[in-house]
């Protein structure tokens, strides 16, 4: 299934993680379903890149990881965005979208 | 920042590595229990369902180990294992690695000590609080000004602070019934408080303060036993109580610099004394605005106070109080040399050691050419089998530093407690500081570069299925990389070698030299006198001391005669230069001689022959006709080969009444073993007077030695607040041989070593080249080739590598020595042949000894074995 799914472009899945963790804390596989659900069902995070992506991402300082409990009442580790995370988030976001609509009218106007 | 921050966060993940890993299976466990739960409300069984979220996941161990990636740092680990893998060849070959330890400890210990002595004498911090805003003060050019201009200095309010200081006085300690002798540092009272001189205990001389005194820390521990309760305590120093207000601590360098520390400070008090200036700028303030302003303060003060013949504001410099400025300023230019010279020497030593490293290295790696070729081959990339090397070297300089680190310690160790035989109290305080960790760690990681780089990219350039043939070429060529290292080690080390042997020539040369007088019969008697004691003006009480002192010493029994002088030759000086006119020609002449005041029957007790005229006797004194003796150097140049008994000379002071010369005596040495044969001229001791210092010499019948204690009974009972030292002459010309004994210990140590890591070199490619050759020479032997054979293969390369080297380096010491000879004393040529010939006979004894065991292992080469050994 998941080879159907489009490649991602490079680095957007740390923009992909930091987006879904702005609402609030979630676990790994959360944040996994959240980015399906949220694409329907297009994009699907590979579970081989999504941990280490997860703990570069702790090394950058992005994100806090703590232990809790899930929704189905097991110790699940729940990560959170940093300061330096939210303001990572903006960065990427704003480069993402100029990216976007520079495509975009590649894509309409050539 | 970042990045510091992700090393932090780096370093706590390493420290908890297990707990990750059980943290992250705990995760991933998760995450696939999830995802079956997720697939057993959609229909599937719970085995199913865990089987199918196991398959998505894919392989836990890959995501694993990507998510360690994530955390590790490449290079530190690679670091660490190829230092394990090091220590671990090195473990195997002990051999090896103890031999290039010992080098480079050798070569790096022999440098930073001599970089310790150097920074310490001639760049030494002083103690104080911020010395970038101090500054040392010449008026008119002079290192010291009168107390009254210092006042007037002070009184101007010019700078933050002022302070002087004269390091050059002693004072006599009265410890009970016994009186001794203190180097003591005189200085103002805002001395300590401008500088800001940090304590061990107590504190410094306050302003205002006329009897406060402040020990150093060796007299304090070596006088007073380290008394915890000295604050406080009553000396009498010069007949005066002073109060001890503070010790220095034991690394106090005084701001004079040059290691010099006197072992006592005192308020200064005589109003005729002189200081060295200092000042402390405000802030803001740069040296050439504090230079204008002193020119325009000593201007005003030359208004107020002419002196003639002399103006303060002429030539005024103001210097820092350390670094190279200070050091044009004080020192002769031939000191400064010398230590440059030390340096270009030990930096020689450390080279051979290095290259010795790197031929060692080189050798390991081409003998182990294979194994790096299996490695290549298996995959190894070069850029690792290059780093894989460099580790090698790395962890041998970072061993042999720490092991030359240790030697230099102990060398500074003994420096401390070097007592130099100088009149001015010189102590070195060397510690190993920042600047020296900063030197060593350069060298080591010079010597890692260059020991390893060398021969990590030979190993790497190789052609890999040539190395794995084991076409290891096995014929007889000399010329290779090793061999031209060594050949240059053997030329270096015969430039040292040369330099070493001349200076311990010169050393020699010195001691056996006639300084012109008899020291082996005579006894020096130095008699401090307090000058509070002696200070009526017509100096009757003091005369009256020499006199029954002269008496006492010449009917001491066994006691042949006994003089005074003003000065004893090699030990202390004092040269006049002025215009001086002698009756046989009309115009005067410009000459520089040696003065000296001495009593009747002086050179008779020195031993100096009288050439013609007489002694001074009791009746040359004040009041009476002025007469000199000169010396036959000086009467030469004067009058030629008249005789000068008789007439006069005179100087061009107005009023100064001609001197009328009476005798004239034998040449002799005055302040070194090295001086150019200098004039001299003798007055009466008894025209001129001031005798506080009382020098007395005194011959013996006898070995001098028996006489050292009823000389200072006799003396002693004259004055019980003088101080009294008496030792024979012979002990007393430690600081006329000082130069030498610092040349010919340094260089001599630096040449031996040299010539040791040579000949170190030298075995090493000579083993290696026979354990290279043992195919071929096992062929040989087996072929019919003799013991004789055997041994002229290695003696043909051992000569040429000995030759080669020896030619090149007596070339080098040629060009090399020519300025050393400002070092020498007369009659020592730096190009010497007696230095060329013992130069190739030691080298060539030293050559013999490092070819003896790889000889010994070629003959014993089997030529069965050999052809085998493919």
């Amino acid at each position: 299934m998941s080879e159907e799914s489009p490649q991602l472009l490079p680095g957007t899945l740390y923009l992909l993680i930091l987006r879904t963790l702005a609402a609030g804390p979630l676990h790994g596989y959360a944040i996994a379903r959240r980015i399906k659900a949220c694409s329907a069902d297009v994009l699907e995070v590979e579970e081989g890149s999504l941990y280490p992506a997860l703990n570069r991402m702790l090394l950058k300082g992005w994100l806090r990881a703590e232990w809790g409990t899930s929704e189905t009442n097991r110790k699940a580790r729940f990560y959170r965005l940093t300061k330096e995370g939210h303001e990572q988030l903006a960065a990427e976001a704003s480069e993402f979208n100029k990216l976007v609509n520079a495509i975009k009218l590649v894509m309409r106007t050539a | 920042m970042t990045f510091l921050r992700e090393v932090y966060r780096r370093l706590r993940w390493m420290a908890g590595r297990s707990r990750f890993r059980s943290d992250l299976a705990d995760e991933m466990q998760f995450h696939i229990e999830s995802r079956a739960e997720e697939l057993e409300l959609g229909g599937a069984s719970r085995a199913e369902a865990l089987a199918q979220a196991r398959r998505e996941f894919g392989s836990r161990l890959k995501a694993a180990e990507d998510t360690s990636g994530a955390w590790q740092m490449r290079w530190l680990e690679d670091l660490s294992s190829d230092l394990r893998y090091a220590a671990r060849a090195f473990r195997r070959n002990p051999g090896f690695a103890l031999t290039a330890i010992v080098c480079l400890a050798l070569g790096i210990g022999a440098n930073t000590a001599i970089f310790n002595i150097t920074t310490s004498f001639l760049f030494s911090q002083p103690s104080c609080r911020d010395s970038a805003s101090l500054i040392a003060i010449w008026e008119g050019g002079n290192s010291a000004a009168p107390l009254s201009d210092f006042q007037f200095l002070r009184d101007a309010h010019l700078f933050a602070g002022t302070a002087g200081i004269n390091f050059e006085r002693e004072v006599n300690w009265r410890d009970g019934d016994r009186t001794s002798r203190f180097y003591a540092g005189t200085v103002t009272d805002d001395f300590f408080s401008t500088l800001d001189v940090p304590f061990l205990l107590g504190r410094g001389i306050a302003p205002g303060e006329m009897n406060t005194a402040v020990l150093s820390y060796r007299v304090w521990r070596g006088a007073f036993a380290g008394d915890p309760a000295i604050l406080g305590r009553k000396l009498i120093l010069e007949g005066r109580v002073y109060t001890v207000a503070g010790v220095l601590p034991a690394d106090h360098r005084s701001v004079v610099g040059y290691g010099i520390a006197p072992d006592i400070y005192i308020p200064v008090a005589n109003p005729d004394d002189y200081v060295q200036l200092y000042a402390r700028m405000p802030k803001g303030m740069t040296r050439p605005m504090a230079r204008a302003r002193l020119l325009s303060l000593f201007e005003q003060l030359d208004r107020i106070h002419p002196k003639e013949g002399w103006q303060r504001a002429r030539q005024t410099r103001v210097t820092s109080v350390t670094g190279l400025d200070l050091l044009r300023q004080m020192l002769p230019d031939a000191v400064v040399a010398f230590f440059a010279m030390l340096m270009i020497v030990a930096s020689l030593v450390t080279l051979i050691a290095c290259t010795n490293v790197a031929s060692l290295l080189l050798a390991r790696a081409s003998s182990r050419s294979q194994e790096l070729a299996i490695r290549l081959s298996l995959g190894a990339s070069r850029r690792r089998i290059v780093r894989h090397l460099l580790a090698e070297s790395l962890l041998l300089s970072v061993l042999g530093s720490a092991a030359g680190f240790a030697i230099d310690i102990a060398c500074a160790k003994g420096i401390n407690n070097l007592a130099l035989p100088v009149p001015v109290p010189v102590h070195l305080v060397v510690s190993p500081d920042w600047r020296l960790l900063w030197y060593a760690l350069g060298v080591v990681l010079v010597s890692a570069l260059v020991c390893g780089l060398l021969p990590a990219l030979k190993a790497v350039r190789k052609d890999v299925s040539h190395a794995l043939k084991q076409g290891e070429r096995q014929t007889a060529r000399t010329w290779n990389l090793r061999s031209i290292l060594v050949a240059g080690q053997l030329a270096v080390s015969i430039v040292l070698l040369t330099t070493g042997f001349l200076f311990v020539h010169n050393l020699l040369r010195a001691t056996s030299m006639n300084p012109g007088f008899d020291v082996r019969h005579t006894i020096w008697a130095y008699m401090r006198l307090v000058p509070e004691q002696y200070n009526e003006p017509d100096q009757a009480k003091q005369m009256a001391v020499v006199r029954s002192a002269l008496e006492r010493l010449r009917a001491l029994p066994g006691v042949e005669s006994a003089a005074i002088a003003r000065r004893v030759p090699l030990n202390d000086n004092c040269v006049i230069g002025t215009q001086l006119r002698a009756d046989v020609s009309t115009t005067p002449i410009h000459l520089q001689y040696e003065c000296n005041d001495v009593g009747p029957d002086y050179f008779r007790t020195i031993g100096i022959p009288i050439l013609g005229g007489r002694e001074f006797t009791a009746a040359d004194r004040k009041g009476e006709r002025p007469v000199a003796i000169v010396n036959e150097t000086f009467a030469r140049a004067v009058f030629g080969k008249t005789d000068p008994v008789g007439h006069t000379i005179a100087t061009n002071i107005p009023n100064a009444p001609a001197k009328l010369i009476v005798g004239v005596v034998k040449d002799s040495k005055y302040f070194t073993f090295g001086e150019k044969q200098r004039l001299a001229v003798y007055e009466p001791y008894f025209a001129n007077g001031e005798p506080i210092n009382l020098h007395f010499l005194i011959r013996t019948a006898g070995s001098p030695a028996a006489w050292v204690k009823p000389i200072n009974d006799a003396l002693g009972g004259l004055d019980s607040t003088a101080a009294i030292e008496t030792k024979p002459m012979s002990r007393a010309l430690g600081l006329a041989l000082l130069p030498s004994q610092a040349g010919a210990v340094m260089l001599g140590a630096m040449g031996v070593l040299g010539l040791i890591l040579a000949a170190t070199g030298l075995y090493g490619v000579l083993l290696y080249s026979v354990s290279r050759r043992t195919r071929e020479i096992g062929l040989r032997v087996a072929l019919g080739a003799t013991p004789s054979d055997v041994l002229r293969i290695i003696g043909r390369h051992c000569l040429v590598l000995v030759g080669s080297g020896m030619l090149t380096g007596l070339a080098l010491a040629f060009f090399a020595m020519q300025p050393l000879a400002m070092f020498l004393v007369p009659g020592v040529s730096a190009v010497d042949p007696t230095a060329v010939f013992a130069m190739i006979g030691v080298l060539g004894a030293v050559a013999l000894l490092a070819s003896l065991p790889p000889a010994m292992r070629a003959l014993r080469i089997d030529p069965m074995e050999a052809l085998r050994y493919e």
